[in-house]
């Protein structure tokens, strides 16, 4: 059937309609008419719309209502719960590209990762990376959790950013999926739930975005990071390691947005980075209860050390070199951002060796 | 005060997992998350008590805090039965504005034209924005024991983003701009915002607003003016098609698994059967200034505006039945039959 004849079908039954002329009172009111961006070497990203009027971002962005940034107002909209208004409160230059780059990085749990590949295990091990795994996915959900809580009060001002959140939420979605078909599918099952100290720090973060990226991702956010990378190291076959590099890749473009965004918020911000501080002083010492949590250490360490007998041992060194790292790492994160961290907390700064250690272990 | 890390290695929590011995086998879709409903993982309460945000089946801790703050925790509440297929469906059928959108095939189209295709990209921005924000928000009071309903949501949000991205990139691609906004998240659509119940948000918005939008999005074939519109439209249409299943899917079960909210469901349908699907805020309607938009595109002009009017209507009448066929589907369809919903004596009068 050719176009003209469906449409002829379409519109017999109300040919004999009056219709009414139109009032186009909608015509004529953009802001800036005549743009037209041109799709580049990587198609036609979400960045190169920010041209004119389009690309101003401004610092604060009064609007609570649903108009896209650029559009033209129409008087007398009731405000919606858009409590986040201010672009220090969640912005990131990067978070237009790291959006796009989140859309092209996408993988399938179902069907990416070799799951034939997968062999079994002796059972210390199989029990310890099942421990592994069910810890790694309710971090990925408190993540999600926050992420979606504060989402929806994200003023569309800032529009790149929630765009790169949404894509964010769903890929901590797509983590737990992917853990959670390791755990069942290779005779095993899942472990023992977490204790969840720095889940409820997270969770109960409520002041603010920002001071939740402090704690989902300045905080402990190199503590997963370096799990991925070491799981990944230790992977036990091609359907493990497909698993870890996809999580390590996605963290890492999460992590970026975070460092991104409190570099931006500590620079725009007057203050920012004391309060920074404050929450790192008091959230280091939950970190590091959840970090030397026996079951989760010791699970990681029988994952390590390739059972309970290597785990005692080589396990723990590793364990010890990774929490070593994750500690430098995020001193190396604060140094960059700017925010002093001369002490840490005790309790953290007794898991760096002794001469890497900021202050002296108190004595007894 | 010792604070000198304890190395030694626990090994007490290998007696305290979850169910043991499973091996979940990967079917002809790959291993879907239908594949691991097995044993006890795959059984869901008919009430959660997860308060503490554990993974399905794993092993309680008695000591874990009581962090999840979940309102939504009756099966009833949020299930569907195809959960798992929405979600595995959600993932594989992503795409990308950037590069899945042939954008170099859009060819400079007269004012009028650019003009309505710029005004129904920037209503279908502010339409996308509802339908990202109100599910998210939902996504945290929902128990991680029904984590299959949860993850569609947020695969929806996820295409909620995308398209607000296709359509401002459409909008700004050819010569044109955003137009003013409707209002319209602020009317019907913004009523979305108000629903206090799972099943109320989810009639609203899946079933009577997207149905509407996903009829929108299905006339991209007469809208798009090039290849590049029409790919836009289709693969909108494709994710749309699946945030109204969930809608259709959950208010099924509802139907089958609660009798007792079976009044409160309809009086959802006749708010939305009167004020959108058949009022003025119905943006493929009579007064909705999205309606001139569409109908000077699907008549090729401002000059052809009664023939592409007709056409909306026609297409009216087809999206009116199309949401008779959703309710019906849903086990909701007696009120067609028994004079209480108003949508067939539009379609009479569309006749």
């Amino acid at each position: 059937m050719t176009q003209a004849s469906r449409v002829k079908k379409l519109t017999d039954s109300v040919a004999h309609i009056e219709i009414s002329p139109p009032r186009l009172q909608w015509m004529g009111h953009s802001r800036q008419w005549g743009t037209r961006v041109k799709k580049g070497e990587h198609g036609l990203r979400l960045g190169d719309l920010n041209v004119g009027i389009y690309g101003e971002i401004p610092q604060h962005w009064e609007d609570q209502s649903r108009r896209p940034r650029g559009a033209a107002d129409l008087p007398g909209m009731p405000p919606l719960p858009y409590h986040l208004r201010s672009k220090h409160q969640i912005w990131a230059d990067s978070a237009a590209d790291l959006y796009e780059e989140a859309i092209q990085h996408r993988w399938i749990p179902a069907t990416d990762i070799p799951w034939s590949e997968l062999s079994a295990l002796p059972d210390d091990v199989e029990r310890a990376m099942c421990q592994v795994l069910t810890e790694l996915m309710q971090a990925a959900n408190a993540e999600l959790e926050s992420i979606t809580y504060w989402q929806e009060q994200m003023s569309y001002g800032y529009h790149e950013v929630k765009q790169f959140l949404a894509v964010a939420a769903l890929t901590c979605a797509r983590h737990i999926d992917a853990f959670r078909k390791r755990c069942l599918a290779n005779g095993g099952g899942l472990g023992l739930e977490s204790r969840g100290r720095m889940n409820r720090a997270i969770l109960e973060s409520r002041g603010g975005w920002t001071e939740a990226v402090v704690y989902i991702y300045l905080l402990r956010g190199f503590y997963i990071q370096n799990q991925y990378r070491l799981l990944l190291a230790h992977a036990h076959n091609a359907a493990e390691r497909e698993i870890f590099a996809n999580c390590l890749a996605d963290h890492s473009r999460h992590m970026s947005y975070a460092l991104d965004h409190l570099k931006y918020a500590i620079t725009q911000q007057d203050g920012q980075a004391a309060v920074i501080q404050t929450l790192l002083s008091l959230g280091e010492s939950t970190l590091a209860r959840d970090i030397r949590e026996p079951v989760q250490r010791s699970a990681l360490a029988v994952v390590f050390g390739g059972g309970v007998e290597g785990g005692r041992q080589e396990g723990m060194a590793t364990w010890h070199t990774m929490v070593r790292q994750s500690i430098h790492d995020y001193l190396d994160a604060c140094e960059w951002l700017g925010i002093k961290r001369n002490m840490i907390q005790r309790r953290l700064n007794a898991l760096l060796p002794p001469d890497e250690q900021l202050v002296p272990p108190e004595r007894g | 005060m010792n604070d000198a890390p304890d190395l030694e290695l626990d090994t007490a929590w290998m007696e305290r997992m979850g169910e043991w011995g499973t091996t979940a086998q990967p079917g002809k879709r790959g291993l879907t998350l239908e594949d691991i409903r097995i044993g006890r993982y795959g059984e869901l309460p008919e009430e959660s008590d997860n308060m503490s945000g554990r993974p399905r089946g794993a092993a309680e801790r008695p000591e874990a805090f009581r962090i999840g703050g979940y309102t939504v925790r009756s099966k009833r509440e949020i299930w569907l039965e195809n959960a798992t297929f929405l979600y595995e469906e959600a993932l594989q059928r992503q795409w990308s504005s950037a590069t899945d959108i042939p954008w170099e095939t859009i060819e400079p189209l007269p004012d009028d034209l650019e003009e309505a295709e710029c005004a129904l990209c920037t209503f279908f921005n502010e339409v996308e924005f509802v339908a990202g924000d109100v599910p998210a928000r939902w996504v945290a009071n929902i128990s991680p024991d029904f984590f299959e309903a949860r993850n569609v949501l947020l695969a929806q949000v996820q295409d909620e983003a995308r398209h607000m991205d296709v359509f401002r990139k459409r909008a700004l691609a050819n010569g044109g701009g955003l137009t003013r906004v409707t209002g319209a998240t602020s009317g019907f659509v913004g009523s979305i915002d108000l629903s206090r119940d799972f099943t109320e948000m989810s009639s609203r918005m899946h079933v009577s607003g997207e149905g509407a939008v996903l009829s929108m999005f299905r006339m991209g074939e007469l809208v798009g003016q090039n290849p590049a519109e029409k790919r836009m439209y289709r693969l909108c249409a494709q994710d749309e098609a699946r945030h109204v299943a969930f809608g259709i899917m959950h208010l099924r079960y509802l139907h089958a698994t609660a009798p007792d909210r079976h009044e409160e469901i309809e009086a959802y349908l006749d708010e939305a059967e009167n004020l959108s699907l058949t009022g003025g805020t119905n943006p493929a309607g009579p007064q909705a200034e999205t309606s001139e938009a569409l109908a000077i595109l699907l008549g090729g002009g401002k000059q052809h505006y009664d023939e592409g009017f007709r056409i909306l209507l026609a297409i009216r009448k087809r999206q009116l039945k199309e949401y008779m066929q959703r309710v019906k589907s849903a086990g909701f369809g007696e009120r067609f039959e028994n004079g209480r919903s108003p949508v067939p004596g539009r379609i009479a009068a569309l006749s």
